[in-house]
């Protein structure tokens, strides 16, 4: 059997920047992730954080990777960042740029497909001076304990002994479960975030946004867009592309029951969102009919190419940093040269092919992950024997009103663990009271953690004051003792002070209402919005069409097995599954598990798994 | 110091001994698929608009040599006839396989060869490459041609013996043998995988359901390894390519080009469509009855057949 001084599950950012920082660390550490590469199972709604604490530090993500902010390929900094309570065509705007900057260095958008991809780099290139590495493809069975020896077992490799393990295998962590180290989570205790990337060249999303090559927006939405239910939407910027969905409590969904994409579809309908998402896009011509089918086929395939290469062509035009590459290439002699191409390519397209450009908007992937509520959620042990677990496997994540943050949490636990289990080496102590303990000591002092229990006074006040403008009844209604309180400095430490002795536990079902997401922001919309009105409607795929984008390695052998057929929950999931990968049969509710993107949503009463190495979704952008 | 002087001669010795040599012919093809491939109205290929890249069933034959490379630290040789375009190709499969050597076998004489004068230039490059050959590797067919001979043709050239449709396969240095599964059809039966063993050399034409199996942590590390060496070489290939012509390989003209050619390309025919005998029910899918109906019908005929 190979031995491996440290074995790492799941190859996301905080598995990464374990591997990153144990290697720093000279230790040697191997970690197994279970998509054919690097970043195609990860997926988040889009915004990495860098924080300054007042009470204590926190790794952050230019700690683990010094050279973060000069080359890693982040999407843009946030500078921008805004709540829009929408009414049907109406909609009002409140700017928490303030509540974004708290505590915080940066935040910047990324897709995790091009992220963890060069986090991958860094942290390979560590791990290879001491004998570990990356390896993709392998999906992790179990983990047994036998003769004082811990045995890690793939679908894909022979045995391999270790001293240690990292469990950063996501939200539906099989290893927590398969070792008992916590229950599977509960829909009350977890979100469904939905979310599509629409393609918006450079340029042109700098004009919408308002905002310079190197400045980001992010929107967050509440109101009518939820569809009566606890969270809410976003959208943010990319380079070239936005981050469109939809997070909403999955208790609240379960309740009533709402199809995911309709959520995300609620959103492009509105709109605000669907002027902010508009684009020309070339609409094919009918081919005749009546030709040959090789001439048909050759139209078409004439038209695909010249869709492509027009639309490569404009997104580099229309980017500066591309525009400038391409001329000092010798690709082409100007900026103006480009523009001639581009329009006569245009008019040999409709010309020739009758392709029509049209306003629409350009959707390239959809894709759904589950949340954890680390208030809710939170493993109070975050490790069983030699394993610790981190990030979202041990449910840790912040989830106080506008401000939802996992990316900078899981690389903040990896640091602790990689810290924990680097010191158990060098003593060769991996018992509880060594490591498991000391690891849980360290993430309790974590401002995090803290986070995840206790409101901070600080910034509430920052986001009532922001709110300040809005009309006291309106608020009053339903939290005019609470907002009094909050508006005194002194009442608010005390009012606080009071909240946090009773806890999230009683509090949650007071904050967390469809009255805070969806009323009150309705409410404000009608009557301090401004109308918008949308120049177009959007040509919204249907989920078949979604899921036909979408790449997979198809595994004949299902991951998901129902248990129960008939459960009100799996008849839910008719409904609730991203993909509609549930049906119902004659006994009862069936899977078809072929489109399924391992979100997790029926994990609580199914048998679930993730797919074998290599197999089951491969997002592209993440 | 004289240790590490004996140590270097120690690290030569056994690097002539553990020298495993690894040769792949691979062919540039066009690139099929929707958004690349242009046609002439006339449904002929526009050669003109459509890009040319590495081969599907080369890029499996290359990958089958990368296994050698990482288990065996195998040293790979591609080589190619082709024009002089086809050197971005030979990159292509460099990034695959992490190649030592490409070699680019281009002339004009080498024009209008079929499979059987295309397989002399093979020899004659193969033999030109420098290294007695252990294995070399070829895939099943091209996805323009579809013959299926070159392979065939080459190894008998080179009096090698010939191992088809092998998907999976395993060195043994010590023994100098491997052993190979194929995939064949036996006795009117499909999908018969056979296991052989040969003595080295061979050459092993790949099927195309190959997939290289590496069942520990420390074959994955080092197919990762490879891998990166693999993106960082092929940066600069042309350091790694030669290009010869036909007198540089020592080829017989006679037996090169349309000169060596037995066969030309006559005309290519569509083969015309078969008489359906049966007929078809279009049904409504979303229409439980109808497809309750066809459930039952199927079920019905598969209850006649047996099924072994």
């Amino acid at each position: 059997m190979e031995k491996y001084d440290v074995v790492i599950v799941g190859g996301g950012s905080a598995g990464l920047a374990a591997l990153k920082q144990l290697s720093s660390l000279g230790k040697q550490a191997v970690l197994l992730e279970a998509g054919e590469k690097v970043g195609t199972k990860n997926i988040s709604g889009g915004i990495l954080y860098s924080k300054k604490p007042k009470k204590a530090r926190v790794y952050n993500v230019e700690d683990i990777y010094e050279n973060f902010l000069s080359d890693a390929p982040f999407e843009r900094k946030i500078t921008k960042y805004i709540l829009h309570a929408t009414s049907k065509d109406k909609v009002f705007s409140i700017d928490l740029t303030a509540a974004h900057n708290y505590e915080a260095n940066f935040g910047c958008s990324v897709l995790l497909g091009r992220l963890n991809r060069w986090f991958l780099q860094q942290a390979d290139e560590a791990a290879q001076k001491t004998g570990g590495g990356v390896v993709p493809g392998v999906h992790v069975r179990s983990i047994r304990w036998e003769d004082g020896r811990t045995v890690v077992e793939t679908d894909e490799l022979e045995d391999i002994e270790t001293k240690a393990v990292i469990a950063a295998d996501g939200v539906n962590s099989e290893i927590a479960f398969l070792t008992g180290a916590r229950k599977k989570f509960s829909p009350g205790q977890l979100y469904q975030g939905v979310k599509v990337i629409v393609k918006l060249p450079e340029d042109i999303m700098n004009q919408r946004f308002s905002i310079g090559q190197e400045e980001g927006a992010a929107y967050l939405f509440a109101g009518d867009v939820t569809l009566n239910h606890i969270g809410g939407g976003f959208l943010y910027t990319n380079r070239d592309t936005l981050s469109l969905g939809a997070v909403y409590h999955l208790d609240s969904l379960l309740e009533n029951p709402s199809e995911p994409y309709d959520l995300v579809n609620a959103l492009l309908r509105n709109p605000m969102i669907s002027e902010l998402v508009r684009d020309e896009v070339p609409v094919r011509g009918e081919v005749d009919k009546n030709l040959p089918k090789e001439e048909q086929m050759r139209i078409r395939f004439a038209v695909t190419k010249m869709i492509k290469t027009w639309t490569e062509l404009r997104g580099s035009s229309l980017s500066r940093t591309q525009r400038e590459k391409m001329i000092r290439d010798g690709k082409f002699g100007s900026a103006e040269e480009m523009d001639e191409q581009m329009a006569s390519l245009r008019a040999q397209m409709a010309e020739k092919y009758g392709i029509k450009f049209e306003t629409d908007y350009v959707e390239a992937e959809y894709g759904a992950k589950l949340v954890p509520d680390g208030k809710r959620c939170r493993m109070e042990m975050p490790y069983i024997k030699n394993v610790l677990f981190v990030g979202d496997a041990a449910g840790r994540g912040i989830f106080v009103g506008p401000r939802i943050e996992g990316l900078n949490v899981g690389i903040d636990d990896a640091a602790r663990a990689a810290s924990a289990v680097a010191r158990a080496l060098d003593r060769n102590d991996f018992s509880d009271d060594h490591m498991g303990r000391y690891y849980t000591q360290s993430l309790e002092e974590s401002p995090y953690t803290h986070d995840m229990k206790a409101i901070d006074k600080d910034y509430l006040k920052i986001f009532l004051d922001a709110a300040k403008g809005v009309p006291k009844d309106i608020i009053s209604s339903k939290y005019g003792m609470v907002v009094k309180m909050m508006s005194s400095n002194t009442l608010r430490s005390f009012a606080v002070g009071f909240a946090n002795i009773l806890g999230y536990d009683k509090l949650l079902p007071i904050i967390e209402t469809a009255d805070t997401y969806v009323k009150v922001p309705t409410e404000m919309a009608e009557r301090l919005g401004k109308p918008v009105t949308a120049s177009y409607t959007p040509t919204i795929p249907s989920i078949a069409e979604r899921i036909a984008k979408l790449k997979y390695n198809d595994d004949p052998r299902s991951h998901i097995k129902v248990l129960k057929p008939k459960s009100e929950f799996m008849e839910k999931m008719i409904t609730l599954c991203p993909t509609r990968c549930y049906f119902m049969e004659k006994d009862g509710v069936m899977i078809q598990h072929e489109g399924c993107i391992e979100c997790g949503t029926c994990s609580e009463e199914t048998d679930w798994r993730h797919p074998a190495g290599e197999k089951g979704i491969s997002y592209q952008y993440g | 110091m004289v240790t590490t002087k004996i140590d270097k001669i120690a690290v030569l010795y056994l690097d002539m001994m553990a020298g495993f040599n690894v040769a792949v012919i691979v062919k540039l093809e066009p690139d099929f698929s929707e958004g690349n491939v242009s046609y002439n109205p006339d449904g002929t290929l526009n050669r003109a608009e459509t890009k040319n890249i590495l081969g599907p069933h080369s890029a499996i034959a290359v990958n089958a040599a990368f296994y050698a490379k990482v288990r065996h630290g195998a040293k790979i040789s591609i080589g190619t006839m082709g024009p002089p375009t086809a050197e971005s190709m030979l990159q292509q499969a460099q990034i695959l396989s992490d190649a030592d050597e490409l070699f680019l076998y281009s002339d004009r004489i080498f024009a209008g060869a079929d499979t059987l004068a295309t397989a002399e230039v093979l020899k004659c490059g193969i033999l030109k490459m420098g290294s007695k050959m252990d294995i070399v590797f070829s895939g099943h067919r091209a996805s323009d041609g579809e013959t299926g001979q070159t392979g065939p043709q080459t190894a008998w050239k080179l009096g090698m013996t010939f191992l088809g449709n092998v998907i999976e396969y395993e060195i043994n240095e010590q023994e100098r043998t491997v052993r190979a599964k194929r995939l064949v059809r036996l006795q009117g039966i499909y999908d018969v995988i056979e296991e052989i063993e040969a003595p080295l050399p061979v050459f092993i034409a790949i099927d195309p359901s190959y997939k290289a199996r590496f069942s520990t942590v420390s074959q994955r590390l080092a197919y990762e390894k490879y891998q990166r060496e693999a993106a960082a070489r092929a940066q600069n290939f042309k350091q790694y390519l030669k290009i010869f012509n036909a007198s540089q390989i020592e080829a017989d003209p006679k037996m090169i080009g349309i000169a060596g050619s037995p066969t030309i390309v006559y005309k290519v025919e569509r083969i015309p469509k078969g008489k359906a005998t049966r007929q078809a029910d279009v049904i409504d899918g979303q229409d439980a009855e109808q497809v309750a109906k066809a459930v039952s019908r199927i079920r019905q005929a598969l209850s006649t057949m047996v099924i072994k």
